[in-house]
């Protein structure tokens, strides 16, 4: 018979997972990042919203369909993107919520942002939920797409 | 007896949302340290945050605030909530063409001793801008 092992859902527990997130977002683990959520777990990005002449686009889905994409392509647009966790807090429920700075310097086009080589830095806040099984069931995050469309060099409100 | 951090905030919330800016500064420490990143604005002082929610509530007469979530992590209380309203004056550099605004914003709050010591706002500009008919950052006041 096999035993398993499984450390209980704690505030401690669950801001530990959050941290190993992070960490494997600096390190470019996409797959990783995965990894650490629920095969259904929930994505919402709500500043990305792409207006098209009949829809608009949004960055609300499933970790496994939007936030992977994103992410992968976020990183080949800027090479040597990375973060900086500045606070993280949680609950015994399991939401954890996360002060975290991501910053990359454009080398490809980032949706309608030509590249110019240029840095960027945005104060980002994240949401987490993590499950009873320490796996990740929700993402959210928001900032100010402004500041970062301002720093790249991209004037145009789109 | 003093307030609970979740208490505190939601007495924040509940009269910011009935445009009562001095009930929501009552329940804020005088030193309050604010935080509007998508404004650039750093700074303390309950009258910074007065002026905050005083622009808003001026630059959007109807102003409404759904508040969809309230996370308490010991003494942070992050509130997440639709901001909207139909503009009636400038606001952000934006000159009034009486466009209705929607926002969603995730405010985090640090309590202690039954007040809100800290205050971090996080929303998109762009979207705010979008809603508004500003075209260009650099000449936000253009229509």
């Amino acid at each position: 018979m096999t035993e398993v092992s499984q450390r209980p859902r704690t505030a401690e527990s669950a801001a530990a997972v959050v941290t190993e997130f992070f960490d494997r977002y600096r390190a470019h683990d996409v797959d990783g990042m995965t990894d650490l959520c629920s095969i259904n777990a929930d994505f919402s990005y709500v500043p990305v919203e792409i207006w098209g002449k009949q829809r608009v686009l949004r960055g609300d889905g499933k970790v496994c369909t939007v936030g992977k994409p994103l992410w992968t392509g976020l990183i080949a647009s800027f090479p040597n993107l990375s973060n900086t966790v500045h606070s993280v807090t949680s609950n015994d429920e399991g939401d954890v919520v996360a002060q975290v700075d991501v910053e990359g310097t454009q080398q490809l086009a980032w949706g309608l942002i030509a590249p110019a080589g240029r840095h960027y830095r945005e104060p980002h806040l994240f949401i987490f939920h993590v499950g009873a099984d320490l796996l990740i069931d929700s993402i959210a995050a928001y900032w100010n797409d402004a500041g970062i469309s301002q720093q790249l060099g991209h004037n145009e409100v789109d | 007896m003093t307030m609970t951090p979740t208490q505190t905030v939601q007495a924040f919330l509940d009269a910011f949302a009935r445009h009562d800016v001095d009930a929501a500064i009552a329940v804020v420490d005088p030193q309050v340290s604010v935080t509007v990143h998508p404004f650039g604005l750093e700074s303390s002082g309950a009258d910074v945050l007065r002026g905050v929610l005083a622009d808003l509530v001026l630059g959007f007469p109807d102003l409404m605030i759904t508040v969809s979530r309230v996370i308490t992590t010991g003494d942070v209380v992050t509130a997440l909530f639709k901001a909207e309203g139909t503009q009636a004056a400038g606001y952000a550099g934006a000159i009034n063409q009486e466009k209705h605004l929607d926002i969603d914003q995730a405010w985090r709050f640090v309590t202690g001793g039954g007040l809100i010591t800290e205050v971090t706002a996080y929303w998109c500009q762009a979207q705010l801008y979008r809603r508004l008919a500003v075209k260009r950052y650099d000449e936000i006041a253009i229509a």
